[in-house]
Formats: structure tokens, C-alpha cells, sequence
């Protein structure tokens, strides 16, 4: 069986057209021509907020010294992290669902790949 | 699984997270097997004279805000602007219902009697601040209502939950943890509700505005003051409007 929100035929991880918002948010030349890196996400931390076959997409945020992984990126709406199929670059959309904000992800002011609102 | 959530179209998105389905999914992953948001046969805390009473004292400051919010909520799904706000805030009004029931339980717990005026023991501010609130909701002030409940009060709650979980008791915390999981829904709802009116109809910012330099300052001297008697460090209190304030600022609220 098909899950509409989980089962996206024409989604592939190692793309870097799809989710793509076209604003600028700072991706570099690199970043648009460099294949990506997909990642096994498992339910395995224990996020418990959101229903189960979500939980994957999530887990909580331990603070400030908390390493954020190549495809993960901070919700700035409610402070957890969000966790992608792929490596995670600038332009790139993701959900969270804990707070059911729609972000995009931005090049921040150090240098750090962060989350920004798209009401 | 190959399936990726973040591909997915945000009409969809956004139909199945306002879902009474979606709710009750999510608060079964906490809440199932926990009566009164703990775990059952965790033992009581010892807390000294001056312990329970500041404890108590919050609590009801607490249960002042998770009251007004309840009305609050249940009040705004009368003239919520479409049916999937409305079905969102009655999942809204049953969480803000649980919240005032888990703290009363914990007031029981510690021998105040749930029956009693806890008003009397809230702080004054967020009287002052309840009354505002059920002004907008009774004004049918769509607009008002939801930015003073899903982005003041959420937002300064969460925040002053958070901090208030690094230093209280197992109990306690571990009941403010279940009540903080709710609190993503709400204000996240309240913010991207709000951000997506702006982007519409952008002169509303400026009465919001208005409003928000009436009302923040209600809230954060509530949030303040009680994690002052709860003997938070003043150095960490000002985390406690960091939050809330980012918030105001993402959607264009700055003094």
C-alpha cells in the first residue's frame, strides 16, 4: 500500500531538484552540482511526539553544543531537529510536523545550514 | 522505508497536521499509560515548607494561564475562519483542558486543595493579562485572540515550562514535559496561522503591534517573577522571553 505523505514515487533523495524553493538562500555552485548523500533514518531515538510512522523525521534537540548531522536541520518554531532522507542544502524544503511549520533551509550567519519560516 | 516526508505538498501537509487524527496519534506516543501526565507508582518528592509553597504559588499561576487558555480556545472555535482551525483548536481545548487537570492534580498532591481559589494565589499580571484575552475572543477578534493566546501565551508557557524543568522535582518535571509536547502544536499553530494573514493583509502587522506592546509586558513579568520564587538564577531568567521573542520577531512584531 501506498502512504500518500511517505511513499512519493518521484521523490529521490540523491536529487537536488525536488523540494528546491528557487529563493536565495545562499547554496554555492558546489553545493548545486555535488551529488548528494542519502541516509537510512530509523525510529530510533525516541522521539515520541508526532504519530509513529513520523518519528523518524525527528528527534529532540540537546542544546547549543547538539552536532547537527549533514542531513539534519533546527527548527527554529520549536527547537527540534528535523531529519531528511538526504543531505540537507541551501533551498531545500522541510516540515516540522511537532510544530507544523514549513521551512527552508538558509546558509545562517556562521556559516551553519539553518531553518527559516515560509508562512 | 524509501518514502521522504519532506516532498511532500504543503496544502496536504497542513490538512493532515490540523486533523483530529494527527492529534490523537501524537499525544498517544506520551500520554498513553501516564495518568496525570506521570508515571504510574513514581514516588512523591519531598519538598521542605518553602519548596511546596513556591511550587504551589507557580502551579497556580500555571493553572490561571492553562484556564484562560482553555476558554480561550474553545471561545476562538466559534469563529475560527475555516474548519480545519476549528477542528485544530478543539484538539487545542482538550490539551488546555488535560494541562489544567494535571496541574490541579499536582496541587492536590501536595495538599492544596484543587477546589480552592487558586486565582488568588496567581500572579496579578496574568489576571490582568486572562481578561484582555477573553476581551478579543468575546469581540470575536480573530486576529487578537489568536496572537495573544497561541503566540504570547504559548510561546512565554513554553518557555517558562522548559526552564521550569531543569530544577523541579521528578514529578513535576515530568508532567511539564507531556504539558511542553502539546505546547509545539499550539504555538506553532498560532505563528504559522498568523505569518500566512500577514502575508495577506500585511496592515494588520501594525495593530498587532499595538497589542503586543500592551500584552508582553503582562507575560513576561508573570514568567519572571515565578521563576524568581522558584529560584531560577537571574542570569538564566532572560532565556525564558528569548523564545517568545524570536517569535514576535519572525513575524514582524519588533518594538
Amino acid at each position: 500500500m501506498t502512504d500518500p505523505l511517505l511513499e512519493t514515487p518521484e521523490f529521490d533523495p540523491a536529487s537536488g531538484a525536488e523540494g528546491d524553493t528557487g529563493a536565495d538562500t545562499g547554496a554555492s555552485e558546489d553545493d548545486k552540482t555535488r551529488p548528494r548523500r542519502r541516509y537510512v533514518i530509523e525510529d530510533d531515538t525516541g522521539f515520541d511526539e508526532v504519530p509513529r510512522k513520523y518519528r523518524r523525521f525527528y528527534r529532540r534537540w540537546a542544546g547549543s553544543r547538539d552536532a547537527l548531522a549533514p542531513n539534519e536541520v533546527l527548527c527554529p518554531v520549536c527547537r527540534v531537529v528535523i531529519r531528511s532522507a538526504r543531505e540537507l542544502r541551501p533551498g531545500d524544503r522541510v516540515y516540522c510536523m511537532p510544530c507544523m511549520s514549513r521551512l527552508t533551509v538558509v546558509v545562517g550567519e556562521g556559516g551553519r545550514l539553518e531553518a527559516r519560516v515560509e508562512y | 522505508m524509501s518514502g521522504e516526508l519532506h516532498a511532500r505538498d504543503h496544502a496536504s501537509f497542513l490538512a493532515e497536521v490540523h486533523s483530529f487524527e494527527f492529534w490523537f496519534q501524537s499525544v498517544e506516543g506520551y500520554l498513553a499509560s501516564h495518568p496525570y501526565g506521570v508515571t504510574p507508582g513514581s514516588e512523591l518528592p519531598a519538598l521542605s515548607g518553602t519548596e511546596r509553597d513556591a511550587l504551589a504559588a507557580t502551579l497556580s499561576t500555571y493553572c490561571v494561564g492553562e484556564a484562560a487558555a482553555l476558554d480561550g480556545a474553545s471561545g476562538l472555535i466559534g469563529f475560527a475562519p475555516n474548519r480545519a482551525a476549528k477542528i485544530f483548536l478543539a484538539t487545542q481545548a482538550v490539551d488546555e483542558a488535560r494541562h489544567l487537570e494535571v496541574m490541579l492534580h499536582r496541587l492536590a498532591e501536595l495538599g492544596v486543595d484543587p477546589h480552592a481559589d487558586y486565582e488568588s494565589r496567581a500572579h496579578a499580571s496574568l489576571l490582568a493579562f486572562r481578561d484582555r484575552l477573553m476581551h478579543f475572543v468575546a469581540a470575536k477578534d480573530w486576529e487578537a485572540a489568536l496572537f495573544a493566546q497561541n503566540v504570547i501565551l504559548e510561546s512565554m508557557e513554553f518557555a517558562a515550562f522548559h526552564s521550569h524543568m531543569q530544577t523541579a522535582d521528578p514529578r513535576t518535571a515530568e508532567m511539564l514535559a507531556g504539558v511542553l509536547k502539546d505546547e509545539r502544536r499550539h504555538m506553532g499553530f498560532g505563528e504559522n496561522d498568523l505569518g500566512r494573514m500577514l502575508a495577506r493583509s500585511p496592515a494588520t502587522r501594525q495593530r498587532l503591534r499595538a497589542i503586543r506592546q500592551e500584552l508582553d509586558v503582562l507575560v513576561l513579568s508573570t514568567f519572571e517573577d515565578s521563576l524568581r520564587e522558584l529560584g531560577t538564577p537571574a542570569s538564566e531568567r532572560p532565556e525564558v522571553g528569548r523564545l517568545y521573542l524570536e517569535t514576535v520577531a519572525r513575524l514582524g512584531f519588533e518594538r
